[in-house]
């Protein structure tokens, strides 16, 4: 899995919106939030070594 | 088209553009804090880190459309969802720090941890969002018209805003790039896998 991947996307929304176009930045939104959301779910369920 | 309420809209256009741009400022200052922690203090982000990272941005989207195209539903939604995801990843991981023996992760400011800041960053956000529907309700129930031109300084603030946004989303774009390369980032990150510098 890519990590750096929302970070682009993200990146790609504000530039779009820096451009004037509202709809493109909503996609891009849409874009980032899914890959956030299957980022969050590895993330919930996988064992992470940073508690002790 | 009735303009009766017009002069009412105008100014709740002014508040709603002042309030959100605060949230954004808001927004970039805690990306800001996180990035100045992780440069002078050599703390890389975690996993869940990039993650509150990613929601804190996601968030400041919404901010973003609201300033820039004025409010609308759709963007407050955005603000929300954003602030779930985030709030959620941030649970996540006071949760996994609660435990005998266990520090936390990373440095504290004014007592707390980043991720305790970014849980309660996230709830700020959704009662943002409640308080600016209910402020913004005239605006939000018309048509999406621009009523009359902005303000030359809401033009500013707003080209400035959204500057500083990118900038801030680059840099951490380039963060990710560093401490996580192309793949999954590590567990617990102590030096960066890619490095411009010797």
């Amino acid at each position: 899995m890519i990590m750096m991947l929302p970070f682009l996307t993200a990146l790609i929304a504000i530039g779009l919106t820096f451009r004037g176009e509202r709809m493109p930045t909503i996609i891009s939104w849409s874009i980032t939030f899914l890959i956030f959301l299957v980022w969050l779910n590895y993330h919930m369920s996988d064992k992470l070594n940073i508690s002790l | 088209m009735d303009y009766s309420n017009r002069s009412q809209t105008a100014t709740g256009q002014g508040l709603s553009f002042w309030l959100n741009a605060f949230a954004l400022a808001a927004v970039c200052g805690s990306l800001l804090e996180a990035l100045y922690w992780q440069i002078f203090f050599n703390e890389l982000p975690c996993p869940l880190c990039q993650l509150q990272r990613v929601a804190l941005t996601l968030a400041g989207i919404g901010m973003m459309l609201n300033v820039r195209f004025g409010a609308s539903p759709v963007h407050y939604a955005i603000i929300l969802a954003s602030a779930l995801g985030g709030a959620t990843a941030s649970g996540r991981q006071i949760l996994l720090h609660i435990a005998p023996g266990d520090t936390g992760y990373g440095s504290t400011l004014f007592g707390l941890h980043f991720y305790t800041w970014g849980f309660i960053s996230f709830v700020v956000m959704m009662v943002f969002c409640a308080v600016m529907l209910c402020l913004d309700r005239n605006q939000l129930s018309e048509p999406r018209v621009q009523l009359s031109s902005p303000p030359q300084l809401n033009k500013r603030v707003a080209i400035f805003l959204v500057g500083l946004f990118f900038l801030i989303a680059a840099a951490n774009l380039v963060s990710a790039l560093m401490v996580c390369q192309f793949g999954a980032c590590p567990d617990n990150p102590t030096e960066y896998l890619w490095k411009f510098w010797s």
